[in-house]
C-alpha cells in the first residue's frame, strides 16, 4: 500500500498537448477516480503512471520511489503496478488460472494455489481451467483484476474497467471491485468518463480538464461545491442561470435565492447553479409559474423540462422529482428553489 | 482537505516536446534499417550497372522500336488479364462467401489451389496439349487461369470480415439486389480488389516461364534473351523500363488506396446472416465454377498425368538426368532457407509497422515497395551481374546468392504474413505482461511469439511456396551442376521431353499445394477470429 504523487506532469503527442501540468496526490489505500471527458488525457495519465509512456516533464512518485522524473524512468515491470486495461486484455492463449498466475515467479505458478485463491476472491473459484473466450465480459474483467492483484501491487490502475460491461452488470461488478479493494487495502486509481461511476465508486475524485486537474476532492465536494460552472454541468445535471448578486442574495428568474454561505463571490453579475433536485414543483404556491415541455419518466424518479411563463423564448429549467403524478407536456406547474445556491462571477467561468 | 483549483502557482512553463523522449526502440530500428538497406540493394546495383554501361548507350537501347513493341505486348496483356482476374475473382468470391451456392465449402478450396501451380506449368499443360494455345490468346487464357486467385483470396477475406448487415440495410432501404451488389458489396471489397489487381499486374510484368513456352514476347523474356547473348547493357536498359512500369502500377494502386477505407461498424462479433438465395441461377453458376476449376486445375494436372502415362515405361535419356529426389531436395533446402531468412527479416520491420506508427513506419513500408516494383528477373540479374563484375565474384554462383535473392524477392509476402500474425498479439497484452513484472524478452517469449506463432508459420509457408515454384531467378542464379524441380522441369520442357518434364511438374504441384492448403486454413481462421 503506497501513496502516489504526481507533480507538474506534461505530455504531448506531436503538437497535441495532452497533459499540461497535472498535480495529484493519491493517499495510500484510497480509491481515487480520475474523471474526464474522452480525449481529456485520463488514459495518458494512467499510462504514464504505469510506465508505458514517458512524461515530457514533471515527476511521478510511488511510495518513496520516483518512477518518472528528470533522468529517471523506471521500467513498467519494475514498478509493481497492477494494470487493468479497458478491455481486460486477458492473454487469449492461456487459461484463466495461467492468466492470473502470469506475473508470479515460476515456482508459485506451478502449484496454481495462489491463482485459485485469487480467483475465489473475485468470485470466480473453479473457473481456472477455462479460456478467456469462454467467459462473459464481467468475468473477464474480474480475471484481469485478479491477475493485477496477484503480484501484490503497490498501486492498481484501472482504465475504464466497467465501460465494456452491460449496464446491469456494471453496477454489480463495480460494487464487487470496490469491496475487493477495501478488503485488500490497495491503493487504486480508476479512470472513467462516467461521472456516475466516479461519484459512486471512489473515495476521491479528480476532474481532469484541458490537461490539468480542475478539481480534486471527495465525491460530495465535487457535486455540491464544483469549482466553476463548467465543472458543475460536467458533474451531474445542472441548471445554470444568470443572476445578480447583492447582499448575499441572488436575483434570478426563479426568484430571490440565498447564496451558499461559503461561496466568496463579489456582488454583481453572477452565474447561479441550481441542481434539478433543488427545485420543487408546488402547484398554487408562491413560486414561478411555468409549463412542462418534456416529461421523462425513469421509474425511481422523473426529469422534467419546464418553461417559465415569464420568458417563453428563454432557457428551460430541468427539474427532478421523486414520485408525484405524471405531468404531460403542457401541464402548468410552479417552480420553487429549495436551499441556498452556488454562484460564480459571470464573464470569467 | 479539498484542493480546489488548479494549483496554478506550482505550474512551470510547458516544456518543449523534445525535453524528454520516450525510449526509442533503438535495436528494432537499427535492424529494420539494415533490412531496408538490403532490400534496396538490387535497385542500387541496377543503377550502378546502368551507370557502368554509360548513359547514352542505355538511352539508345531504351528508345528503339523493340522497346515499343515490348511495351505494347506487356501493357495490353497486363491490362486485359488484370481486368479478367478482377471480374472472375470478385464474382467467385462473392458467390462462395455470400450465396447459397451448393458445395461452396469445397469450392472455396478448389478455386484457390491453382495459385499453387506455377504459371509455367499451367502454360506447359495448355501448350503441350493444344498447339493453338500460344501468343496473345494463349497468354491471356493461361495467365488469367493461373493468377485469378490473387484477386479471389483478398476479396473473399474482405467479404468475410465486412459487415453483411450493410447489405441487409441497403435492401431494407429499397435498393435491389444488383444495386446492392454494386453499391455496397463492391464498395466493401474495393480495397481488396485493388490490392489483388496490383498483385496480378506485378506478376504479369515479372512472368518469364509461361511466356517463353507460349512464345509471347514481353520485357522479361527479352531481358532473358539479351542475357543469354551476354548483352548486359541491353538487359540493363530493358530492366530499367520494366522497373519503371512496375513502379507506375504501384503508384496507381497507391492513388486508389488513399481514397477512403472500408470501416466495420459495431461490435466485432460474428453474426451469422443467411446467405443470398441464388434461386434458379444456382445450377448454371455451379456449372461455371466447375468449368473454372477444370480449366485452371484440371488442365495442368491432367496434362502432367497424361504425359507421365504417355511416357511409360520411362526411357532413360542420357546426359543431365537428375533424379527427382535430388532436385526436390535442392528445392526444399533453398526454399526453406529463403523462407526462414525472409521471415526473420520481416519480423523487426513488422514489429515497427504494427507497434510504432508514424514516419518511420511509412518509410519502412515504402522500402518494401522497392522490392515489389522489382521483377524477379531484374533482382536476379542485378545480384548476379553485380557480384560477378563489381564484388570480385564474391558470392557469385553460390546457393547463398540464390537464397538471398529469394528472400529479397519474397520479403513483401513474408511481411504481409508476419504483420497479420503480429496483429493477433496486440500491444496492450505486452503492456499488461510488463506491468506484471516481465522483462521485454520474457514478454516476447511468453506472449508475443506464442500468439504470433501460427502466423509466422504461415508467413514461412507463403515464402516457401513461392520459392518452390520460382523459375526466373532460379534459372539465372542456380549454382552450376545443381538442379531444382523448376530448373530440371525447364531443361526437359525446352527439349520438348514432355514425358520427362511431367513428373517434375506434378511433384511441384503437390509440394506447393500442401502449404497452400495450410495457408488457406490459417487465413480462414484469422478472418473468423474476432479482433
Amino acid at each position: 500500500m503506497r501513496d502516489v504523487e504526481v507533480t507538474g506532469l506534461y505530455k504531448a503527442f506531436g503538437a497535441h498537448q495532452v497533459l499540461a501540468g497535472v498535480d495529484l496526490e493519491v493517499p495510500a489505500g484510497s480509491l481515487t477516480a480520475i474523471l474526464g471527458p474522452s480525449g481529456s488525457g485520463k488514459t495518458t495519465l494512467l499510462r504514464l503512471m504505469a510506465g508505458f509512456e514517458r512524461a515530457d516533464a514533471g515527476t511521478i512518485r510511488i511510495g518513496h520511489t520516483v518512477v518518472d522524473g528528470p533522468g529517471v524512468h523506471v521500467a513498467p515491470e519494475r514498478r509493481r503496478i497492477g494494470y487493468v486495461p479497458q478491455e481486460g486484455s486477458l492473454f487469449p492463449h492461456l487459461t484463466v488460472q495461467a492468466n492470473v498466475g502470469f506475473g508470479l515467479p515460476a515456482r508459485q505458478r506451478r502449484g496454481g494455489g495462489r491463482a485459485e485463491s485469487l480467483l475465489e476472491m473475485v468470485g470466480l473459484g473453479g473457473l481456472g481451467q477455462r479460456y478467456p473466450h469462454q467467459l462473459s465480459g464481467g468475468q473477464q474483467q474480474r480475471v484481469a483484476l485478479a491477475r493485477a492483484l496477484a503480484i501484490e501491487p503497490a498501486v492498481v490502475l484501472l482504465d475504464e474497467p466497467f465501460a465494456s460491461l452491460d449496464a446491469h452488470l456494471r453496477a454489480s461488478v463495480r460494487a464487487d471491485v470496490q469491496e475487493i479493494f477495501r478488503r485488500a487495502g490497495t491503493t487504486a486509481i480508476l479512470v472513467t468518463h462516467d461521472q456516475d461511476e466516479a461519484l459512486s465508486t471512489a473515495d476521491r475524485v479528480a476532474a481532469l480538464r484541458d490537461g490539468k486537474i480542475a478539481q480534486y476532492g471527495s465525491p460530495e465536494e465535487l457535486y455540491a461545491r464544483p469549482a466553476d460552472a463548467d465543472l458543475a454541468s460536467f458533474i451531474g445535471d445542472a441548471n445554470l442561470l444568470e443572476g445578480v448578486l447583492s447582499g448575499g442574495v441572488v436575483k434570478t428568474r426563479l426568484g430571490l435565492l440565498p447564496l451558499d454561505g461559503a461561496a466568496l463571490v463579489p456582488a454583481g453579475q453572477v452565474m447561479v447553479l441550481i441542481r434539478p433536485e433543488q427545485i420543487e414543483l408546488e402547484p398554487g404556491q408562491d413560486g414561478v409559474p411555468g409549463r412542462v415541455t418534456a416529461y421523462r419518466y425513469h421509474g425511481h424518479d422523473a426529469v422534467l423540462n419546464v418553461q417559465p411563463d415569464d420568458d417563453a423564448a428563454g432557457q428551460q429549467v430541468t427539474v427532478r422529482v421523486v414520485g408525484g403524478p405524471a405531468l404531460p407536456p403542457g401541464s402548468p406547474v410552479t417552480l420553487r428553489v429549495r436551499g441556498p445556491v452556488l454562484a460564480w462571477p459571470r464573464g470569467c467561468p | 482537505m479539498a484542493s480546489t483549483g488548479t494549483l496554478a502557482d506550482r505550474r512551470s512553463a510547458p516544456p518543449t516536446p523534445s525535453a524528454r523522449r520516450a525510449r526509442r526502440p533503438v535495436a528494432l530500428l537499427t535492424v529494420s534499417y539494415l533490412v531496408a538497406a538490403i532490400l534496396a540493394l538490387p535497385l542500387v546495383f541496377l543503377l550502378i550497372e546502368a551507370r557502368g554501361a554509360g548513359a547514352s548507350p542505355v538511352a539508345h537501347l531504351v528508345f528503339r522500336a523493340l522497346t515499343a513493341s515490348l511495351l505494347w505486348n506487356t501493357v495490353r496483356l497486363t491490362v486485359v488479364v488484370t481486368a479478367a482476374c478482377a471480374v472472375i475473382g470478385t464474382l467467385a468470391a462473392w458467390c462462395v462467401e455470400r450465396t447459397d451456392l451448393p458445395g461452396r465449402r469445397a469450392l472455396a478450396v478448389l478455386v484457390v489451389v491453382p495459385l499453387a501451380i506455377p504459371d509455367f506449368v499451367v502454360s506447359f499443360g495448355w501448350n503441350s496439349l493444344w498447339t493453338w494455345a500460344q501468343g496473345f490468346p494463349g497468354a491471356f487464357i493461361v495467365m488469367t487461369l493461373a493468377v485469378y486467385p490473387l484477386v479471389y483470396l483478398p476479396v473473399a477475406a474482405s467479404l468475410r470480415s465486412a459487415d453483411p448487415g450493410q447489405e441487409e440495410v441497403a435492401r431494407a432501404l429499397g435498393s435491389g439486389r444488383v444495386r446492392t451488389f454494386v453499391r455496397i458489396t463492391l464498395g466493401q471489397a474495393k480495397g481488396a480488389i485493388a490490392g489483388g489487381c496490383l498483385l496480378v499486374a506485378l506478376v504479369l510484368l515479372a512472368e518469364y516461364g509461361a511466356f517463353e513456352i507460349l512464345g509471347y514476347q514481353t520485357f522479361t523474356t527479352e531481358i532473358f534473351n539479351e542475357l543469354n547473348s551476354y548483352s548486359f547493357a541491353a538487359s540493363c536498359a530493358l530492366s530499367l523500363v520494366l522497373v519503371l512500369l512496375s513502379m507506375l502500377v504501384l503508384a496507381a494502386d497507391g492513388l486508389v488506396r488513399s481514397r477512403g477505407r472500408v470501416a466495420r461498424s459495431g461490435p466485432l462479433t460474428q453474426r451469422v446472416t443467411p446467405p443470398q438465395q441464388l434461386g434458379r441461377a444456382r445450377w448454371p453458376v455451379l456449372a461455371l465454377f466447375i468449368a473454372l476449376v477444370l480449366l485452371a486445375l484440371g488442365v495442368p494436372v491432367g496434362a502432367a498425368i497424361y504425359w507421365i502415362v504417355d511416357g511409360l515405361p520411362p526411357v532413360l535419356s542420357g546426359g543431365a538426368n537428375v533424379s527427382l529426389l535430388d532436385a526436390a531436395g535442392h528445392t526444399a533446402a533453398y526454399s526453406g532457407a529463403a523462407a526462414a531468412l525472409a521471415t526473420v527479416m520481416a519480423f523487426p520491420v513488422a514489429m515497427l509497422a504494427i507497434r510504432h506508427s508514424g514516419r518511420m513506419r511509412r518509410l519502412l513500408e515504402r522500402s518494401t515497395y522497392l522490392v515489389l516494383g522489382m521483377p524477379g528477373v531484374v533482382i536476379a540479374f542485378a545480384l548476379s551481374y553485380f557480384t560477378e563484375r563489381y564484388a570480385a565474384g564474391f558470392g557469385y554462383g553460390t546457393s547463398m546468392l540464390l537464397i538471398a535473392c529469394y528472400a529479397i524477392m519474397f520479403f513483401p509476402l513474408a511481411l504481409v504474413g508476419v504483420k497479420a500474425s503480429l496483429a493477433r498479439a496486440p500491444v496492450s497484452l505486452d503492456e499488461v505482461a510488463r506491468s506484471l513484472g516481465q522483462r521485454r524478452l520474457a514478454v516476447l517469449g511468453r506472449v508475443t511469439l506464442r500468439l504470433a506463432g501460427p502466423g509466422l508459420v504461415a508467413a514461412f509457408c507463403l515464402v516457401f511456396l513461392s520459392a518452390v515454384t520460382e523459375l526466373t531467378a532460379t534459372l539465372l542464379l542456380i549454382p552450376t551442376g545443381t538442379q531444382t524441380l523448376a530448373t530440371q522441369f525447364w531443361a526437359y520442357e525446352t527439349n520438348l521431353s514432355y514425358s520427362q518434364a511431367a513428373p517434375f511438374a506434378l511433384v511441384m504441384i503437390i509440394v506447393a499445394a500442401v502449404p497452400s492448403i495450410v495457408l488457406g486454413r490459417f487465413f480462414n481462421r484469422t478472418a473468423q477470429a474476432p479482433g
